[in-house]
């Protein structure tokens, strides 16, 4: 669009002096007449008039003119993109040298532990005390400040210098606001999830009022600690500044995150924030500031390292760190030091730990990345709005005869157990497709078929650990399956050991298995009227739990945020939570509201616990999702939620989205916080009056899953190219 | 339709549903069956309701294509035996059956492998159903269930063949619990009729000896 409207411009400015030329020469035509001998001769030959041709050139000039200056422009757009491209590429470099220094970092404190192992494995000097963390800890930070402080200063003048010359450049070419603005959209998209500390700043330069909304919108937790320490350092500056400029104070904050920084990607935004006049003083003065707060930063940088080497050695205590660092601090450093962001970034895009545990090779220490990204990282915008858009299918797993009843994902890998009426359960891995002789469609092969039930199978679950799952169906025995390890050839030989056991003691269908998530207890709710909970650990019984007034269970959880309870919903359409002790029950969780259809509209299909909060949430047939609390026994919320009733829920495992499935043929997800629907998919066709029975959420992994009545299970991944990955 | 839903009956399987109720809906007229699996909804209510009446089973309803009724009815002849597989489990162990035979007349290679091999009979039990269920699940084969094309339709016989070995090899060699699935089950009898009907194998192969006719009991009387 941009560029017509410069050429409309510059055409009708080129044609306007050239008709002024044809006003003087017409005239005098004549006069010139002789000077141009040749066109004479040829006018005479082919009879062309002087004002003609005079037209004629006219024309072409303008028509060249024209042409010249479109070059032109698509030579400074030209040029514009290269020196985007080179901005961009000095930014990866610069992650590059991040990454390394933070792996090479690493791998110091990992000699320095294992050099100190070895000392107080072999070495006689050293008692017992010394073996204990703080000594540990103390020792390790400070090699590490000293191996760490010239490095980082030497890239930081580096860092200064690629981010002068690029100043230089940009100002020699011209950029335009637009075009940083885009710059920075694309820096932004680049960095994926990290940049929301641009948001404030590059806002500043075009729309400060949408940059601060959004970051204040959507940045939920992460914005306050964030704010906290740049706003203290300039708070004082800034108080003489009008009341007005409070946008700007925003920008400024985020300026003086940058300038902490020394990250030269977010310097473009610095540098336009000093191109827009109006932002130049505070800019300067976070300038002035920056100064002072190198040498903060500086002592910063080493507590954030210091840290980070703490949490290596999964030392969680924060009251240890030097430099008596607050709660709000482990998310504060992950953004005033470059490197600790971007190596979340980057283990973000790398869809995991896989990429990082196969360039470092060292298993704890992509753990690292990935704990370190885990708390703030699923608060930024980024995230959020990637989930709301861009869940889109990836996998059919196609391999059963009927109906998929339930599914379970392992806890680590990307590793899906499917349970189905056609008696059996079969094992995809997502990752690795069979050599596939068939297709080259991402169609997945199931690697394993657990063949043992007599009966559809209705209900699976997967130990925390992901060594076991279990499944049970209308006979009432539930089985507990050794999951084989991998690799996996999907012709192996038969092994029994894989059924490990059965635990019998249900006289009908069970219909839901439990793990929970801690201890080593499957909890599991029949037709045949009661609960039980087993051991895993012995396979034993533990207690039987019923309720006579409400019925037949039909679905049960474990309190997530209680350890010693789980609710059971019943036949009454209630939900009971019990004391897993005393097997009493505690609280019952009653909605006061109108049931349309009494009978059957109030049948519970699933109730399930928030991971964090005291909530259980149910699917009602009569198409409502119910939101109880836990402690006082009311309703706290009630939805229409399908068009259909609604079959399944899932929370995912940050508590903050909730998946549910529904005999209407689609998947919804939904946003806890505001209650609203995010995403909807159709996901399955019907067979008879069903559709979908089971929803789930990989515990680790940006995958969700549904199985369908129609055989088939569905796989959605996050959309790679939002949620950064590879 | 919301209307209706008082009145109407949802055909479900709640959960809390006892065993017996399973499925335990009324029939469903195959002309009112709207969804893309109508054929397997209408088999799977034909043989719940008797599963010895197989002439009525293997009866398709009018205008039906009969690709689709074929491979409507192996898939469900393939799910059906993962019932015998697991009994076979049990007693059918490679250190006792180590090749796969029915009559010692032929060993049959499992043709899940690259090269065909000679596994034991319980892996061939296996690899042949979990082969039957990728082949017929292969969406590039079987993409439809409404539509079939012919040349898929050929495939089937082919499994049909691989899948009787099972019926053979536990008729022969685990009498007793052949019989016990087959008085349940009625499903080497279904199946055998359905080869004959639709001439999915040749006649010679069918070594499993059934009696026409007797509907109940035929198991035992066999020697």
């Amino acid at each position: 669009m941009k560029i017509p409207v410069p050429c409309g411009g510059t055409t009708m400015e080129e044609s306007s002096p050239s008709q002024n030329l044809n006003g003087q020469i017409g005239p005098c035509g004549g006069g010139i007449n002789t000077g141009i001998k040749q066109s004479d001769e040829s006018n005479q030959r082919i009879q062309y008039s002087i004002p003609g041709i005079l037209h004629f050139i006219q024309h072409e000039w303008a028509r060249f003119e024209m042409e010249r200056t479109q070059w032109e422009l698509d030579r400074a757009e030209l040029q514009a993109r290269i020196a985007f491209l080179q901005g961009e590429r000095k930014g990866q470099e610069n992650l590059k040298n991040d990454l390394v220094r933070r792996i090479k970092m690493l791998e110091y404190a990992l000699k320095q532990e294992r050099a100190k192992y070895h000392k107080l494995k072999y070495g006689t000097d050293l008692n017992q005390g010394d073996m204990k963390h703080p000594g540990f800890e103390e020792a390790v930070p400070e090699t590490n400040t000293e191996s760490e402080a010239p490095f980082s200063s030497v890239s930081n003048f580096t860092w200064k210098q690629g981010r002068q010359m690029l100043r230089q450049y940009l100002q020699e070419i011209g950029y335009t606001d637009t075009i940083i603005d885009v710059r920075s959209n694309r820096v932004r998209t680049l960095l994926g999830l990290n940049n929301n500390e641009e948001g404030p700043g590059s806002g500043g330069v075009n729309g400060n009022e949408t940059g601060n909304k959004r970051a204040s919108d959507s940045q939920g937790r992460r914005t306050p600690a964030k704010k906290a320490q740049p706003s203290n350092l300039v708070e004082a500056m800034m108080l003489d500044t009008e009341a007005a400029v409070m946008a700007n104070f925003e920008f400024l904050s985020g300026a003086d995150v940058d300038m902490e920084d020394e990250d030269g990607l977010e310097d473009d935004i610095d540098e336009s924030g000093e191109v827009s006049d109006e932002t130049i003083r505070p800019s300067s003065a976070a300038k002035r500031k920056a100064n002072k707060a190198l040498m903060l930063h500086e002592a910063d940088d080493v507590d954030a390292e210091a840290e980070e080497v703490l949490n290596e050695l999964n030392l969680l205590t924060q009251a240890e760190v030097p430099g008596g660092m607050t709660q709000g601090d482990p998310q504060d450093w992950i953004i005033s030091t470059g490197s600790g962001a971007y190596s979340a970034d980057s283990s973000k895009r790398g869809g995991g730990d896989d990429q990082v545990d196969s360039t470092l090779g060292l298993g704890e220490l992509a753990q690292l990345t990935v704990n370190n990204e885990a708390e703030p990282a699923y608060d930024l915008p980024t995230t959020k709005e990637s989930l709301r858009k861009t869940w889109s299918a990836k996998y059919t797993l196609r391999s059963h005869f009927d109906g998929v009843r339930a599914l379970a994902f392992h806890p680590a890998d990307p590793v899906l157990i499917t349970a189905s009426e056609d008696h059996t359960l079969k094992l995809w891995n997502l990752h690795k497709t069979v050599p596939a002789k068939k297709s080259a469609s991402l169609d997945v092969e199931p690697l394993y078929t657990f063949r043992g039930h007599t009966g559809p199978v209705l209900c699976l679950t997967m130990s925390s650990s992901g060594e076991q799952c279990y499944s049970a169906a209308t006979d009432g025995a539930i089985h507990a399956w050794a999951i084989p390890s991998f690799p996996l050839d999907p012709y192996d030989s038969y092994e029994s050991s894989v059924l490990a056991t059965k635990l019998t003691g249900h006289t009908d269908s069970v219909w839901r298995l439990v793990c929970h998530p801690q201890r080593e207890h499957l909890l599991s709710s029949s037709a045949d009227g009661t609960l039980k909970l087993w051991s895993t650990r012995t396979n034993s019984l533990v207690h039987t739990y019923s309720s006579e007034q409400d019925g037949i269970p039909t679905s049960c959880d474990f309190v997530r945020d209680e350890s010693d309870k789980m609710v059971a919903a019943f036949t009454s359409g209630h939900c009971v939570v019990f004391d897993l002790e005393t097997g009493k029950p505690v609280t019952r969780l009653e909605s006061t509201q109108d049931i349309a259809v009494p009978e059957v509209g109030r049948h519970i299909y699933r109730a399930v616990c928030h991971p964090l909060l005291p909530i259980t949430m149910t699917a009602h047939e009569d198409r409502h999702i119910r939101f109880y609390d836990n402690n006082t026994g009311e309703a706290v919320h009630s939805m229409v939620a399908h068009l259909d009733a609604v079959t399944s829920l899932a929370v995912d495992p940050n508590g903050l989205y909730l998946l549910s499935g529904s005999h209407d043929c689609s998947i919804r997800l939904w946003n806890l916080d505001s209650k609203t629907c995010v995403q909807e998919i159709t996901a399955h066709r019907k067979k008879f009056d069903e559709s979908i029975f089971d929803v789930a959420f990989h515990p680790t992994r940006p995958f969700i899953a549904s199985a369908g009545a129609d055989g088939l299970a569905k796989v959605l991944r996050l959309d790679p190219m939002l949620a950064p990955s590879q | 339709m919301k209307m209706a839903d008082g009145s109407t009956i949802l055909r479900r399987n709640r959960p809390g549903t006892k065993a017996k109720n399973f499925n335990g809906w009324p029939d469903e007229p195959f002309e009112e069956m709207d969804s893309t699996l109508a054929v397997q909804q209408y088999i799977q209510q034909q043989i719940r309701k008797e599963p010895s009446n197989i002439e009525l089973i293997l009866t398709p309803p009018e205008s039906q294509d009969e690709g689709v009724w074929k491979y409507e009815h192996l898939r469900q002849f393939c799910m059906e035996l993962n019932g015998l597989a697991v009994r076979l489990q049990g007693e059918c162990l490679p250190e006792n059956c180590t090749q796969m035979t029915a009559t010692e007349q032929w060993i049959f290679l499992c043709a899940a492998h690259k090269t065909p091999k000679e596994c034991p009979a319980i892996d061939y039990t296996r690899h042949t159903l979990d082969g039957a269920a990728c082949l017929l699940n292969s969406n590039k084969y079987f993409p439809s269930r409404v539509s079939i094309k012919d040349s898929s339709v050929t495939k089937l016989g082919s499994v049909c063949r691989r899948v009787y070995r099972i019926f053979s090899h536990a008729y022969f060699h685990h009498r007793n619990i052949f019989d016990e699935f087959e008085n349940e089950t009625f499903l080497c009898r279904r199946f055998t009729h359905f080869i004959t009907k639709y001439n999915l194998m040749s006649k010679d192969n069918l070594i499993v000896p059934i009696v026409e006719g007797d509907a109940v009991g035929s198991g035992e009387s066999e020697a």
